[in-house]
């Protein structure tokens, strides 16, 4: 290697960052709520199967029902936004790509989220 | 981004090819080849080796074509008894260490040998392990304690807690987890890599040690740890049957452990 | 010649090999605050120490009763009074601290249930002068060597130890006055050539084993400090003294520890006989490794062997049970698995004696200073030069070594070497100029074999002198195999002159690196053969079916050997020192060597 630098100065690097712990637990905690609530979520769109959009919209309105809803979109996104920030770590090697991209997922993770909680809100407070 | 085109001067080129007249067992072997000084591509060169006059292991069929046929061919080797960890390499698609793989075990015809993959070659089997052993040193392998050791007698560890040590201390350095793991091959700089959190958690389960949390502390870091996502490359290539990936999920384990849920 | 740029280092100390004995040295210097550097030719955990199995002796009584007198005294039997009594006692005497300060460094042993280091019995080693069977050799299961090693490492990076990775260390640098000044060394992965200038050059660079063709040791064990103390125009000691382990395994020659015997394993022979019993009726299979190796060797010339051929014995081990073997001896029913084909739960091991250890090498006293005779002194020290571990010959081992001495060797004159050095050298003292030639004959020599363009190539010289060496320099020795011997070694030598070497390139050219490895090894076989040649007696490890005892009157002394250029050996001797240290402990007078 043409690099002058100590091997041992490359390998230490920054140091370390002291984070990843919650990411690695939010991560689980996600994936568990998601088994719960997807199955809650198949049940009830199941029982809806041959129902009319009137029932759906009175099932979805039902105070659990819009909670429930909530939990499961805003749980969704979140693991879906932890996911991809690993997936962009591992093979993002463009410093400033991986920022951008990373910030990127994570406003549209918000974004999303935020938008399918105010369609249940407005389902559920019939606004 | 991601780089999917090899640039030009590293595409591998065939290479030569040795036949072995009048073999009672003839067996093919396909062997990378490259040398820094003659600025020619990588090629493979072909060996057929008559095994009726070669011992059973890889490293013996290689040790034969360097005596026999081309001394040029290049490669680490010493303990011959899979102890020492210098002749680890890829034959026949995995990981290993050349002295204990036999040769009947490889599948197939040819059988190709390759240096260990994603990293520097320094020249046809022998790769440049700097940064990996700069890794190791990095974690600070050694016993740390604060608590002074008595005077004249050893510290003293019960059989049970010496039990959490095997599957850990045997660890060879030889590399083979750490080139198998794709998160290593993408992230390595900055990725410890199965064989060095073994080596991070061997301290982290020993009883005398007294730096856990700091330890646990160096550890905790999207890159240095965080980069396994659990392909168990390590625990299936290990030529001495441990399980790194099992090390790295206890060390998981021990930072979540000392959180608050 | 080409003319080569050599880049010069200065350091105070600098240490050439990394197994146990160079890394013992290596952090022990810079503990010292001396500026040590370690040049070796292997990543240190790859040196040959890392295949110890069974371990390494110091008398901690932690299984019953012991004492370091007891250990002095089976060294001494051991080595058949070929061992100097001063340097024995004070290496077991400083095995004890030793051992500790390894479980200190982290090295993880096996325990007892009070969580002390666990200790299992080992050949040679007895309780009140032969009397009992002793429990000394301090085990971290069957990896003992492989613990250490990486134990030791770790400490080296823990101290800031500089190294010098593959490198390979070609040729001593002396100045005008036979002042060791430094060491002229290879780098493998660029192909440039290094001057380390030191104050003191400490060789730890382990046996010579792979002159024969069956070995335990490494492929790179080949004994480069032997061979450039014998270029450098020093003298060797003791080389006829090759051990053979009882247990190598068939065909592969990989070793299988005497710890194996240790736990309760035994030898038997074609008839399911336990040979043992008559060769050494007290000891049985935990006798000295070159009565063992005797016993079986009798067994297969006189018909007894197994096999198809009757030429090995097997190794059991079944009765012991899985529980034992997996717990205590999981690495060699790893080895055996691999190497026999064997389930040592259900099956003997096919084994037969290998070669093993040299007890020879560089004559040293007990802190480590390389010896010589000079003017009528035995034990004149060459200034600026050390050796240790299996390199050197103290001589702690005499004519053979008891198992799990070779372990505790390293470190305690690792060590010692530490202290002494820090004793007579001065922290960056300033290097005195070289001599402009100092260089020249080393170049040279390099340059000659970089470009040898002779008609055989490096692997046919060797396996000629590996066949010589194992079918002449035997376990059994006769004047007629060991004159046949010389003349062949000695030819084989002489074809040195028109070696090949294909590989022209400096990255990494390993056939450069096994042709100088080979010169070391000739140098040294034709020395061993002749030394075997010129010792009328049998001691140790030495049998001589014409000369069957050993001769104290006329033999108990050190050979001296001197290889000049052409191969020719000349020979002469050092007495044994038979006095002790200090008066804690009393000589052992020679006396008949029973098991």
């Amino acid at each position: 290697m043409s690099d002058l630098r100590n091997p041992l100065q490359r390998a230490r690097g920054l140091g370390s960052a002291k984070s990843g712990a919650n990411h690695w637990w939010m991560q689980r905690m996600t994936a568990v709520a998601l088994v719960v609530l997807g199955i809650w979520f198949v049940i009830t769109l199941l029982s809806l199967m041959h129902a009319d959009f009137a029932t759906a919209h009175a099932t979805l309105a039902k105070p659990w029902n819009a909670v429930l809803m909530i939990a499961f979109t805003t749980s969704m996104f979140w693991h879906a936004q932890l996911g991809l920030q690993v997936v962009i770590e591992d093979y993002v090697h463009t410093r400033w790509l991986e920022v951008s991209l990373m910030v990127l997922v994570k406003l549209l993770a918000v974004l999303f989220a935020l938008a399918c909680a105010l369609a249940v809100l407005r389902v559920a407070l019939g606004a | 981004m991601a780089e999917f085109t090899l640039p030009k001067n590293s595409k591998i080129q065939p290479g030569k090819h040795h036949a072995a007249e009048g073999a009672k067992k003839p067996r093919t072997f396909k062997i990378y080849r490259w040398s820094p000084d003659d600025g020619q591509n990588p090629r493979m060169d072909t060996f057929e080796i008559d095994l009726s006059s070669c011992g059973p292991m890889v490293l013996d069929a290689l040790l034969k074509i360097k005596n026999e046929v081309d001394s040029t061919l290049t490669l680490r080797r010493s303990c011959r008894e899979g102890i020492c960890g210098s002749c680890a390499m890829n034959i026949d698609g995995t990981n290993t260490l050349a002295c204990t793989k036999s040769i009947d075990d490889c599948k197939g015809g040819e059988i190709s040998i390759y240096p260990l993959p994603h990293m520097p070659v320094v020249k046809d089997l022998v790769p440049d392990l700097t940064h990996f052993y700069a890794q190791f040193a990095s974690i600070k392998p050694w016993l740390r304690t604060q608590s002074p050791a008595p005077s004249d007698a050893e510290r003293l560890q019960s059989p049970e807690d010496r039990k959490k040590l095997d599957g850990l201390y045997e660890c060879i350095l030889c590399a083979c987890c750490s080139t198998s793991c794709p998160s290593y091959w993408w992230n390595g700089d900055k990725y410890l890599g199965p064989a060095i959190l073994l080596q991070a958690y061997r301290w982290i389960a020993d009883s005398r040690d007294e730096d856990t949390g700091e330890r646990l502390d160096d550890l905790e870091d999207p890159f240095k740890l965080y980069r396994c996502h659990t392909i168990m490359n390590c625990a299936r290539t290990c030529p001495k049957g441990l399980n790194p990936a099992k090390a790295i999920a206890e060390i998981k384990k021990l930072i979540v452990e000392r959180r608050s849920a | 010649m080409e003319s080569y740029k050599v880049q010069q280092h200065k350091f105070d100390v600098i240490v050439v090999g990394a197994g146990g004995a160079g890394l013992r040295a290596t952090f022990g210097l810079a503990e010292k605050g001396l500026k040590a550097a370690c040049i070796t030719k292997v990543f240190p955990t790859r040196s040959h120490t890392v295949a110890a199995q069974g371990g390494i002796a110091a008398a901690l009584a932690n299984m019953g009763e012991d004492d370091w007198r007891f250990h002095f005294y089976d060294t001494i039997k051991g080595g058949d009074w070929l061992g100097d009594q001063d340097a024995i006692e004070y290496m077991c005497k400083n095995a004890p601290a030793s051992v500790i300060e390894l479980e200190h460094y982290g090295v993880p042993f096996s325990r007892t249930e009070e969580g002390k280091i666990y200790q299992r019995p080992f050949g040679g080693m007895t309780t009140h002068y032969g009397k009992g069977t002793a429990q000394r050799t301090c085990a971290a299961a069957d990896r003992t060597g492989h613990a250490i090693l990486h134990t030791l490492y770790q400490q080296a990076l823990a101290h800031d130890a500089t190294f010098f990775i593959e490198y390979f260390a070609t040729d001593l640098i002396f100045d005008d006055e036979g002042v060791c000044r430094g060491v002229l060394a290879l780098d493998l992965n660029e192909g440039t050539l290094h001057v380390f200038r030191g104050q003191a050059v400490v060789l730890a660079t382990g046996g010579y084993g792979r002159a024969y063709f069956s070995c335990t040791s490494a492929h790179t064990c080949t004994g480069d400090g032997g061979g450039m103390v014998l270029r450098a125009g020093l003298a060797l000691q003791d080389l006829e003294f090759v051990q053979f382990h009882p247990t190598g395994i068939y065909g592969a020659g990989c070793l299988i520890t005497e710890g194996v015997r240790g736990e309760g394993g035994y030898l038997t022979n074609a008839k399911g006989e336990r040979f043992m019993e008559r060769y050494a009726p007290s000891a049985k299979d935990l006798a000295s490794r070159d009565v063992v190796s005797r016993a079986e060797t009798i067994e297969i010339r006189e018909g007894r062997g197994v096999g198809e051929h009757g030429d090995h014995t097997h190794l059991n081990l079944m009765h012991l049970g899985p529980e034992v073997i997996h717990e205590r001896l999981p690495g060699i029913a790893e080895t055996a698995r691999i190497f026999a084909g064997v389930d040592v739960t259900k099956e003997p091991i096919p084994v037969l004696p290998t070669v093993h250890y040299n007890m020879g090498g560089i004559p040293t006293n007990y802190h480590g200073e390389v010896v010589q005779l000079k003017n009528g002194d035995p034990d004149a020290v060459v200034p600026g030069l050390f050796a240790i571990g299996e390199a050197a010959c103290v001589s702690v081992h005499g004519a053979n070594r008891l198992g799990s001495n070779s372990l505790l060797d390293l470190v305690v004159f690792g060590r010692a070497v530490a202290h002494r050095c820090a004793e007579i050298i001065k922290p960056d003292s300033p290097h005195k100029d070289l001599p402009a030639s100092a260089l020249d004959k080393a170049l040279a020599r390099f340059d000659k074999l970089r470009h040898a363009d002779g008609d055989t190539p490096t692997a046919d010289i060797r396996l000629k002198m590996q066949k010589t060496m194992q079918s002449d320099a035997a376990v059994y020795r006769t004047q007629e195999t060991l004159a046949e011997g010389c003349e062949k070694i000695s030819e084989v030598h002489a074809s040195f002159e028109n070696v090949r070497v294909s590989d022209r390139s400096m990255v990494w050219n390993s056939d450069l690196v096994e042709t100088l490895e080979l010169s070391n090894l000739l140098d040294q076989a034709v020395a061993t053969m002749h030394s075997a040649e010129q010792r009328k007696e049998s001691r140790g490890a030495h049998a001589r079916e014409d000369f069957p005892d050993r001769d104290d009157a006329e033999w108990m002394k050190h050979t001296l050997v001197w290889i000049d250029e052409k191969g020719k050996s000349r020979f002469d001797f050092r007495p044994v020192h038979s006095n002790t240290l200090t008066d804690e402990v009393e000589t052992v007078p020679p006396k008949k060597r029973v098991y």
